[in-house]
């Protein structure tokens, strides 16, 4: 089948805007990924292109891009489900709310502040148990949090939630999870001074509900779902 | 920080900061709860338990503004409507209004708005005379 990718170019040395450009890759399968089609271009028609990536597997969370206008790893989407036929359509910008560096790459710095403003670190100053080994806790309180323990800090969430487009302060739907990881484990001693941080102004109340970062966790992580019970945290007093 | 643990899931209780956001919030969820028995209240009366092939001018004044219970509801609707319709609002604006200045004259603008809504329906509803509002329909014989 035949690629017919669009892709946003910007080169900070030569362009004022970003602009887009055509390729057309032909010999491409169904189960060729975005980041499969990305080097082919790369390799094949256009050096200049450059993107991130590190472990091509859905993991390291290098490759999250704005696919035919939804975020997704490039890696984990396959050309299948972009269409199907003799031809497919694949439209690639970066990742929106952050500063573009060049081309598909976006300066991550904004992203890791509100990160680390969560204190995503577990935090417990009590003596370690008398027999040296682990903290315990049962399966019931390690179950609350399982699901925020799988974010790859992809940015995938936070650059489709439209309050962030809209505001750069808010802290961003990553860095609620990163938080509600650490606030609902029973054996973290700092949930009050993470409530402070995404009870602030810019906290949780920027979320509107659009779930636009749930349908783009690429690790289907149910990031409103946590939003919403670090605000019943905020505002019932109990975690 | 308290800690219970109910079927091994571990409850604390923690201290948390209140700011206006949070009342906000808090705010927009009672209030939109409040609104929906209201709202439906009121349509229910006026669209069901009245024919709306009745809702007459002497109607309205005799009989439903007649009930101070009816114009209490009525009163309520107004306050719970505006106010949480000019929050959203807000919240809306300070989406992308991010300037302090900007975001203070919003917040100023809005609250005028909002107080003058409210004293002046809220004068209408207490000084209303449905006697004498009555009188009026019938004397120009309209609404009959």
């Amino acid at each position: 089948m035949k690629v017919e990718a669009r892709i946003r170019r910007y080169n900070p040395e030569g362009d004022k805007k970003g602009y887009w450009q055509n390729y057309t890759i032909d010999n491409a399968d169904p189960t060729d990924s975005v980041l499969d089609i990305l080097h082919r271009i790369k390799w094949e028609l256009d050096g200049t292109l450059a993107l991130r990536r590190s472990c091509a597997h859905g993991v390291c969370g290098s490759d999250a891009m704005r696919i035919n206008g939804a975020n997704s790893l490039a890696c984990k989407t396959l050309m299948a489900r972009l269409g199907s036929g003799g031809s497919i359509k694949m439209q690639v910008e970066p990742i929106l709310g952050l500063p573009v560096i060049k081309d598909l790459i976006v300066d991550m710095e904004p992203f890791f502040e509100h990160y680390k403003s969560v204190l995503p670190f577990f935090i417990n100053d009590t003596p370690v148990p008398a027999d040296g080994r682990e903290r315990l806790q049962s399966q019931a309180d390690r179950e609350r949090f399982d699901d925020s323990t799988k974010c790859i800090l992809c940015a995938a969430c936070t650059t489709s939630c439209p309050s962030f487009w809209a505001n750069g302060r808010y802290v961003g739907p990553a860095a609620v999870v990163q938080a509600h990881r650490f606030i609902f484990d029973s054996r973290d001693e700092a949930a009050e001074a993470r409530l402070d941080v995404v009870g602030d102004t810019f906290g949780v109340w920027r979320c509107r509900t659009i779930f636009n970062c749930t349908n783009a966790c690429p690790r289907d992580i149910e990031v409103t779902k946590a939003i919403a019970e670090v605000k019943m945290a905020l505002t019932s007093g109990t975690i | 920080m308290t800690t219970t643990i109910h079927n091994n899931v571990t409850s604390r209780k923690v201290k948390v900061k209140r700011n206006f956001e949070r009342n906000a919030y808090t705010f927009m969820r009672i209030s939109g709860v409040i609104l929906l028995f209201l709202a439906i209240g009121h349509t229910f009366l006026q669209l069901i338990i009245n024919n709306v092939h009745d809702l007459t001018v002497n109607k309205i004044a005799m009989e439903n503004w007649s009930n101070a219970l009816r114009r209490g509801s009525e009163f309520l609707l107004l306050i719970f409507a505006m106010s949480h319709g000019l929050n959203g609002l807000r919240n809306v604006l300070e989406d992308y209004v991010h300037g302090k200045g900007a975001v203070t004259l919003i917040r100023l603008g809005l609250a005028v708005f909002l107080i003058i809504t409210l004293l002046v329906v809220g004068y209408a509803i207490i000084a209303f005379n449905p006697d004498a509002a009555a009188a009026g329909v019938s004397s120009i014989g309209y609404g009959q």
